[in-house]
């Protein structure tokens, strides 16, 4: 396996890791702010992530992949592509609005993986990142499928009638 | 002669003296009772090193087997103000304040009314003092006699730069029948660091002042064992505490207390401890704490501003259930108070000073030499219950020197710890357990991480605002000091009359003294000195307080702490009455005895 | 396979889901400190998270180590007596701005002074998140969303970055909550420093101050080597928007305390000795 291709599939296995953690964080905390159409939400996306994963692995097929730390991967921008900022979120967003995040993710995801195979010089690498550039773009397309489904919703929900708590 | 009660030694001296020659007249002695004591006090101005003779005298004392106290009194100055070093030698080791002096040297006489309540004197005093110098009017009032020396004239003879309280430690070694040689190493001690010149004209200065003996026959307490040690309350505490283990200190300097701070600085770096000068007393306590969190017994001490500043923390060492021992130096209080001069009047904040529920130790030693074992104890039970104690002195038993014999360690024992080794998916850190007791685990320690915390938790250690939670663990705080044995060590408990005198820390001696007066004269008293204040043990108390029908609380401070929380506790005994008196003159047995007479005859 | 060896960050997380509003930033350090600690390969039991009081002083129950949440504004005292006591643990204090340079002012100030080897993250929101959106001292002058500054602090906020440098911290960062890998990397960089190293991390609030979500168009990492000298650091840290990340200032110095003597054969027995008559 090429360095080039080992170094690809060590991003590529981060941003999927991170990805699901991420959805998985976002999830736990959606659940305890009782937002729990957007927890479910999330936790299936976090499910999809370790499915994304497993591919992932697969095409690793038992190689060393170099070690990185959070900060020495080479992202486009300052988290990877599939993470969910955390400030992109809120207590009371909808689903509509969790699915949109979703979606960006997906759609920088793939952005990401074209970029990468535009720019490699690898063939192997070239192939592979093509290969999850379209699905990613399959993800996307499917987002967008179900987001079309959706029902509108009233536009004053982020409104809480209640004053913000003091626990302590 | 008017008599005085037997308890006291009465000694008068007339003493006359000539410049360039001396006439000794006669000397009248009264009668001595057992347990003889002398009381001399020595005062002076401006650097006159009134404080250095009184300890070197002490030393002195010491080496002969004698026993005794040192007490120190100073103006507001911080150097060339005026002081007076008390000193109380007896044959026993039960200190109190002396109520009367036989003797008074008188370096100087500025100021000296800033002493008169301390220093009482009575036609049966020896007052020795320069002429050139006007007596104060208390003391020509009280009838004393008064005898003329010029100490700073008679010091340069010997040398010119002789000084006088050099001289008035000769004098006095003479009249003690000590060693000048004895005195002149003592002296070399105090002032090793000072060139040679000095240190010879100190020696000549005590050698000239040998030879000038008073003659006055001062009736010397006997002397005893020579095996002893010459330490302060605060000396006292800190051993304690670095023997009982403590290893990390946290200081931020107040009066009476910083001296305890200071002793253990040099201590603990020898035992491989750590000490850190906290910016503030905020910051004493949580360092504490922080340590404490790693393992490390640890300690700080203070005062009442201090004990005010700490009581949030210390509440959080209740709850977080880590260990940490305070030393509260009780001064003058409310406020900024009286910083200098003893107190008993901490007694509420340290019982009660903690915001919630929240039960903590809080122990009194009686006397300098039980400074050590009962700080000892104090760690020790802090350790095993995992809470915070606090030690409560005051400035009496802090900064005056005793002579005592070798202190005892604590004897008590922690139960065995039950603790099973877990896995980090059983432990849990606040795990309720029948003793209210849990393992503690420490950072280091494998699979058993937990965060500490103030906010209430549950067993696990997780925040929690339920009811149950708090409940179990608020009975669990309690429980843990409840169910555990404190052995005998509560209190101090001897006779067994129908009359009760309950005290703690340093009014104990007067109460002790004042038992024996009240006993000479056919009153049985039985006394008790608390030491574990908190949690009480109400039901010893009431068993060791069950001869008695009349039962008086003595305590030094204005508002009787100590009488309401024992009411509020228990009954004591049929009838209760409270002898209180704030700061700064100690109490003295003769005023207990006072007022026991009157609760008696009413 | 080495792999499975290697911790990752989601293992250093506790199983308590933060109670923080999603949206703070606080998580996003949480994220960071984990990181860290990956790439450090931290022993979970060596570790010590202490806090004081604040939305961002409850991180220390969601890292799986040991950890102590204390009092308002005390975070550090308790950290640095932990340090001096247990020398061989990796300590790291944190707490909000609130709790950090208000009450805790004297402690900020004394730690930096100290320079004990820990690490100090203030998760500065420039507000008391907590107790329903007080000014703090970072908060603007002209903030009026308090009930209890109805018109605005009327105050200049403290410059911590400042402060830490005066008071003589040897190592001075910034991060920001929405650079999670960033703050992740100066944590690790801090975590290793031998010395009080001190982030200052911009760590937004959603609830009280909605409008800091605009701080990602302001915020720029520095370009600028590290600053070594510290006439040069205090014009940097008195002149800047604040808003710059990165590691700013750096100066080697002697920690203290200086590692301590061994105990003394039979101490308290010559200790015993010394107090004889």
């Amino acid at each position: 396996m090429s360095e080039s291709l080992r170094a690809f599939l060590a991003h590529a296995l981060e941003m999927e890791t991170e990805a699901g953690e991420r959805y998985q964080e976002l999830a736990e905390a959606m659940g305890l702010h009782n937002n729990p159409e957007v927890a479910e939400f999330f936790s299936t996306m976090a499910a999809e992530a370790s499915v994304h994963i497993a591919l992932v692995k697969q095409h690793a097929d038992g190689q060393t992949l170099p070690i990185l730390k959070a900060w020495e991967f080479d992202w486009p921008d300052v988290e990877a592509p599939e993470s969910t900022s955390y400030e992109s979120t809120h207590y009371r967003m909808t689903k509509r609005q969790a699915m949109q995040l979703a979606l960006a993710n997906e759609k920088a995801a793939e952005q990401y993986y074209r970029q990468l195979a535009r720019e490699t010089i690898d063939d192997q690498t070239q192939n592979l990142a093509a290969q999850f550039a379209e699905e990613e773009r399959q993800h996307a397309a499917g987002l967008e499928r179900a987001l079309r489904q959706l029902s509108i919703e009233p536009t004053h929900h982020r409104q809480d009638d209640d004053d913000p708590h003091v626990p302590e | 002669m008017k008599r005085w009660l037997r308890s006291l030694t009465n000694i008068c001296c007339v003493v006359a003296f000539h410049l360039g020659g001396f006439t000794i007249m006669a000397v009248l002695n009264n009668l001595q009772a057992t347990g003889g004591e002398l009381a001399i006090a020595i005062t002076g101005a401006g650097g006159a090193g009134v404080i250095s003779c009184g300890e070197l005298i002490l030393r002195g004392w010491a080496r002969k087997g004698g026993r005794g106290m040192l007490r120190k009194s100073f103006g507001p100055q911080i150097r060339g103000g005026e002081s007076a070093a008390l000193l109380v030698l007896s044959s026993n080791e039960c200190y109190t304040a002396a109520t009367h002096y036989q003797l008074v040297l008188a370096l100087d006489w500025i100021n000296f009314d800033r002493f008169e309540d301390e220093i009482q004197v009575s036609s049966d005093t020896l007052v020795i003092c320069d002429s050139n110098d006007t007596v104060p009017g208390s003391i020509v009032a009280s009838g004393a006699t008064v005898r003329d020396l010029s100490f700073e004239q008679l010091s340069k003879q010997a040398h010119p730069e002789g000084r006088a309280n050099m001289f008035a430690v000769g004098m006095l070694a003479a009249e003690l029948g000590l060693s000048p040689g004895d005195l002149c190493q003592l002296a070399e001690q105090k002032l090793a660091g000072k060139d040679q010149a000095y240190i010879e004209a100190a020696h000549a200065s005590i050698v000239n002042g040998y030879d000038h003996p008073l003659h006055c026959d001062l009736k010397r307490p006997a002397v005893g064992d020579t095996d002893s040690w010459c330490v302060s309350g605060n000396q006292a505490v800190g051993f304690g505490a670095l023997q009982a283990g403590v290893r990390f200190v946290a200081a931020y300097p107040i009066t009476p207390a910083s001296d305890a701070l200071e002793w253990m600085a040099g201590g603990l770096e020898m035992a491989g401890g750590q000490l850190v000068q906290a910016e503030d007393e905020l910051a004493a306590i949580n360092m504490c704490l922080g340590a404490a969190f790693g393992g490390v017994p640890s300690f700080t001490a203070t005062s009442g501003p201090g004990l005010a500043l700490m009581t949030e923390s210390i509440g959080l060492a209740v709850a977080s259930e880590t260990p940490v021992c305070i030393l509260n130096v009780m001064r003058g209080g409310p406020s900024t108070g009286i910083p200098t001069k003893s107190e008993q009047s901490d007694l509420d904040i340290a019982l009660h000073g903690l915001h919630g529920d929240a039960p903590h130790l809080v122990l009194a030693p009686t006397d300098i030499a039980d400074c050590v074992s009962t700080t000892e104890w104090a760690v020790q039970l802090a350790q095993h219950l995992q809470t915070a104690a606090i030690i409560l002195t005051d400035q009496f038993i802090a900064q005056s020197t005793g002579i005592v014999s070798p202190p005892v360690n604590s004897q008590w024992q922690a139960p065995q710890s039950t603790d099973v080794a877990s896995e980090q998916q059983d432990y849990q850190r606040y795990q309720l357990t029948e003793s209210g007791v849990s393992p503690r685990a420490a950072p280091g320690d494998p699979g058993r991480r937990f965060t500490a915390d103030g906010l209430e938790h549950n067993e696990a250690g997780t925040p929690s605002a339920r009811a149950s939670d708090h409940s179990q663990q608020l009975d669990k705080r309690r429980r843990k000091l409840a169910s555990v044995d404190f052995g005998n060590n509560w209190a101090d408990i001897a006779g067994g009359g129908e009359l009760g005198l309950i005290s703690f820390g340093s009014t104990t001696a007067a109460v002790k003294r004042a038992a024996q007066q009240l006993a000479d004269e056919g009153i049985a008293v039985t006394t008790v000195a608390l030491r574990l204040l908190a949690p009480l043990q109400i039901t010893a108390l009431d068993t060791a307080l069950s001869a008695c029908n009349v039962a008086i609380v003595v305590e030094q401070n204005h508002s009787a702490q100590l009488f309401y929380y024992l009411r509020g506790c228990c009954d004591l005994a049929k009838t209760v009455h409270s002898v209180a008196r704030a700061g700064p003159v100690p109490i003295s047995a003769e005023e207990i005895c006072a007022s026991v007479r009157e609760v008696m005859q009413a | 396979m080495t792999e499975a060896l290697v911790l990752k960050p989601k293992d250093y997380k506790s199983r308590v889901t933060p109670i923080w509003c999603p949206g703070c930033g606080h998580h996003a350090v949480l994220n960071a400190l984990t990181k860290a600690m990956v790439a450090l390969g931290k022993n979970k039991d060596e570790t010590v998270m202490v806090s004081g009081i604040g939305c961002s002083s409850r991180l220390p129950a969601y890292i799986d180590s040991y950890g102590f949440h204390g009092v308002h504004g005390r975070g550090l005292a308790v950290a640095q007596g932990l340090k001096v006591a247990r020398p061989d643990l990796t300590v790291v204090a944190m707490g909000g701005d609130g709790d950090g340079f208000s009450i805790g002012g004297n402690h900020f100030l004394h730690a930096c002074r100290r320079n004990i080897d820990l690490t100090y993250i203030a998760m500065d929101n420039e507000v008391y998140g907590m107790t329903k959106g007080q000014a703090s001292p970072t908060t603007p002058m002209d903030w009026d969303h308090s009930k209890l500054t109805p018109h605005g602090p009327g105050l200049r906020p403290f410059k911590p970055a400042a402060i830490a440098l005066s008071a003589g911290a040897p190592w001075i960062a910034r991060g920001y909550s929405g650079n999670p890998n960033q703050m992740a990397k100066l944590i690790s960089e801090a975590m290793e420093f031998p010395g009080f190293s001190f982030i200052h991390v911009l760590s937004q609030c959603i609830t009280y101050c909605p409008e800091q979500t605009d701080w990602k168009q302001v915020v720029h990492e520095t370009e600028a080597e590290v600053v070594t000298d510290m006439a040069q650091a205090a014009t940097l840290f008195l002149a800047e928007d604040g808003m710059q990340t990165g590691l700013l200032f750096r100066q080697q110095r002697p920690c203290w305390p200086p590692p301590a003597q061994a105990p003394q054969h039979n101490a308290i027995a010559v200790l015993a000795k010394s107090l004889r008559a």
